[in-house]
């Protein structure tokens, strides 16, 4: 992924300072060190969790179950639907209940299925992203009362949401609007952060997407004062909506 | 009202500033309590607490020991995914760098989320000075920008500041009086900085971990900002220490179990964002362009040091300055650098080369090894506590007293039958100066802590055996005692005023 051809003079200057610097910084470290350079990968005996960590599973009523307790306590609203019909449902009403004008979605397969703008008053304007945003996507978010995404996986243990970028999933979907609906199918939803974070390590470095974000209920801040404050820059309402 | 004056040569003087303020110390005595109390309660929720500090010792440890080996790939990973890596030696290079980068892009505007490396390169100071404002986006880094001061705890960087003083620095922004109500305050800066991360040229983020296997940087946070810095803006520089590094997302694990437990009690941050390249071709938010600068500045003089490199498997939680009864005392501006508490009073020191420069920032530190117990990877600061005095006795910058206090130090701890006898005669020889059950003499060693407590005298039981009911002691509210105490102190601080110096005797 070498750009050099079409980057500007600076960048490329700067980039071949940076290669010539990386030797003599890198041997400057084993120097320090009392060594010659490790030509071969180290012997990583202590990779990741304690074994006995690695071990824990919880069977899909358990973490269900402590998905939506640990996701509550941090000021997250959850819920489990028994199909996608009820999710559609449940939104429409919240998104009428706050008087939303505008929802943002990601262009995902589970949300075309949801059908969701059926489900709204026509003066709802649905956008969805990388699609119908006038290739202007974060002022379309920035807009947005509402954004809603389906997940990538879900972490029982730490009441986490776990959200990928890529060109139909855009990271200020879950992020710009002031509140957030979060859809989980049930088989996504593990009992580690480990599990989910081992996927990572096996897909390697060509395969993951410039953005992974892990969302454990609204955004806070303790500054003033050590006052609890909700929706500092993020969603301070987020809705996790486990389904199936 | 609340005083951040770093500029006064000594951690003695700047203690005095901050005793002298009530709010601070009742502030940073709540916040560390609230923070120290969220720890024990999520690791006793953990459990197993002990296995899991160790691994996460065990993973930095390895890390460091081969730093050059994973930093190497890190490097050629991220370079791979398409960022533009830079190597600094020292923070004119690192500022250099980021200068660069800002003049070419010709931007106006860079907006932060937290970072302690950019306050150790005072880049804000130095962006400023070619006409680019920098913004601090975390609420409580905000604040204390708006002040023009540094942080004073490094989790909750405004801990000093009441809600009174918040709201007049946001009135001022505003432009009209905004109400001294939390949710008022913190929506106003919201609406602001939204502006500001819309139009920003450049977000600046730190970097908590970076994950030598796949070339990713990772991000933790509450607020979003970090997320918002490093979604919006074209362009994103990431300012890294250079032992940042941990091998694979499976250790990631490990430091996301320690990390946020340790700094807040939380189970995870709201946010923790793996950040890998710039934007896909096809992806319609991110940066187009992201840099990474690694920096030095005074890391690599801790490799190969048998004392202080375990210094560089610091996580940045906050722990030790929770856990620490001198910094709940005096607060963190009082250590006289952007890094405060246990984790401070080395750091800042370590990271400069010229012993000479030394500050007498080791000396703020009653050795009690709380902040070895509190921190997630069993960084043995009260020890390198005692390292950083001997090095600065040894290099002649000590007191002549302590220079004998340490070679003493060395020679009784040494061997536990002379040290059981040292207690066994100082047991006896203090008969001579305890009164009621107290040494208020200040003479000896003893002299410059006397001036304000009185020493107690040595114990019939050993520390260990009293470790239980001394903690109680530390972390209870103050008793008659020290009210008295505290009375004395009042009066001792207004006879110095008056007499117009902060000098000690």
């Amino acid at each position: 992924m070498d750009k050099t051809k079409d980057q500007p003079d600076w960048l490329a200057e700067l980039d071949a300072q940076s290669r010539a610097r990386q030797s003599s910084f890198i041997d400057g470290i084993s120097q320090k060190l009392g060594r010659a350079r490790p030509k071969t990968p180290p012997v990583h005996p202590f990779r990741g969790a304690p074994d006995f960590w690695k071990s824990m599973d919880w069977p899909l009523e358990e973490r269900i179950a402590r998905f939506m307790e640990n996701f509550q306590e941090t000021g997250g609203h959850a819920a489990h639907l028994p199909d996608w019909a009820d999710v559609r449902q449940f939104i429409a009403e919240r998104a009428a209940e706050m008087g939303a004008k505008s929802i943002i979605r990601q262009h995902q397969p589970e949300l075309e299925q949801l059908q969701l703008e059926q489900a709204l008053p026509p003066d709802v304007k649905v956008t969805v992203w990388n699609q119908d945003t006038d290739g202007d996507n974060i002022a379309r978010a920035a807009e947005a009362d509402i954004g809603v995404v389906a997940v990538d996986y879900a972490i029982a243990y730490t009441g986490s949401l776990t959200v990928m970028s890529s060109g139909g999933k855009g990271r200020s979907v879950s992020l710009l609007p002031p509140v957030l609906f979060a859809i989980i199918p049930v088989w996504r939803l593990r009992t580690r952060l480990g599990e989910v974070l081992a996927e990572f390590d096996q897909a390697g470095r060509e395969h993951l997407p410039a953005g992974i974000h892990f969302i454990s209920g609204p955004s806070r801040s303790a500054d003033i004062e050590n006052d609890l404050t909700i929706g500092v820059h993020g969603p301070g309402i987020v809705y996790a909506l486990i389904v199936g | 009202m609340s005083g951040a004056n770093t500029n006064l040569p000594t951690v003695k003087e700047r203690a005095n500033e901050a005793l002298k303020d009530d709010f601070l110390r009742k502030a940073v005595r709540f916040t560390t309590e609230r923070l120290r109390h969220g720890k024990k309660t999520a690791s006793e929720l953990l459990g197993n607490w002990e296995e899991w500090r160790e691994r996460g010792r065990q993973i930095r440890l390895h890390t460091i020991a081969h730093l050059d080996y994973y930093l190497n790939l890190f490097a050629d990973n991220a370079r791979a995914n398409g960022v533009h890596v830079h190597f600094a030696e020292t923070a004119t290079d690192a500022v250099r760098i980021a200068l660069s980068i800002a003049k070419n892009h010709e931007a106006r505007t860079v907006v932060k989320s937290k970072s302690m490396v950019t306050e150790e390169l005072h880049l804000n100071q130095e962006l400023k000075k070619i006409g680019v404002e920098a913004i601090e986006a975390d609420l409580g880094e905000y604040i204390i920008q708006l002040a023009g001061e540094m942080p004073s705890h490094i989790i909750i960087p405004a801990i000093h500041k009441n809600r009174f003083q918040i709201a007049e620095l946001l009135s001022e922004v505003a432009g009209e009086k905004l109400s001294a109500d939390t949710k008022i305050l913190a929506g106003f800066v919201r609406k602001k900085l939204r502006e500001k991360f819309l139009e920003a040229d450049i977000g600046m983020t730190g970097c908590n971990f970076a994950i030598a296997e796949t070339g990713s940087m990772v991000l933790f946070e509450n607020e979003g900002n970090a997320r918002m810095v490093s979604t919006l803006p074209r362009v994103q520089i990431t300012l890294m220490g250079m032992e940042r590094i941990i091998p694979s997302w499976a250790d990631l694990e490990v430091m996301a179990t320690l990390l946020p437990r340790s700094a807040t009690g939380q189970k995870l941050t709201v946010y923790m964002s793996g950040i890998t390249g710039p934007r896909r071709k096809e992806d319609g938010d991110g940066p187009e362009e992201m840099h990474i600068i690694i920096v030095d500045n005074g890391r690599s003089l801790q490799l190969g040091d048998p004392e202080f490199q375990e210094l560089l498997n610091c996580i940045r939680c906050g722990a030790c300055l929770n856990a620490c009864p001198v910094y709940r005392h005096i607060g963190g501006h009082a250590y006289g650098g952007p890094y405060s508490g246990p984790i401070g009073a080395v750091l800042t020191p370590a990271l400069k080369k010229n012993v000479a420069e030394w500050d007498d920032i080791a000396n703020a530190s009653s050795l009690c090894g709380a902040c070895y117990e509190a921190c997630p990877v069993k960084i043995p600061l009260h020890e390198m506590l005692v390292y950083l005095r001997r090095r600065k006795v040894e290099a002649g910058h000590g007191q002549a007293a302590e220079g004998m206090a340490m070679k003493g130090f060395g020679a009784v701890m040494g061997n536990a039958r002379r040290y059981r006898l040292a207690l066994k005669l100082g047991r006896i020889g203090q008969k001579l100066v305890v009164r009621d059950g107290g040494i208020r003499a200040k003479i000896g060693p003893l002299k410059g802590w006397n001036k304000y407590r009185i020493a107690p005298s040595i114990a019939k039981e050993t520390f260990q055996e009293r470790w239980r009911t001394l903690e109680q002691e530390i972390r209870v509210e103050p008793n008659e005692t020290s009210r008295s105490a505290e009375a004395r102190l009042k009066q001792v601080l207004q006879e110095r005023s008056s007499k117009g110096g902060h000098l000690h005797g």
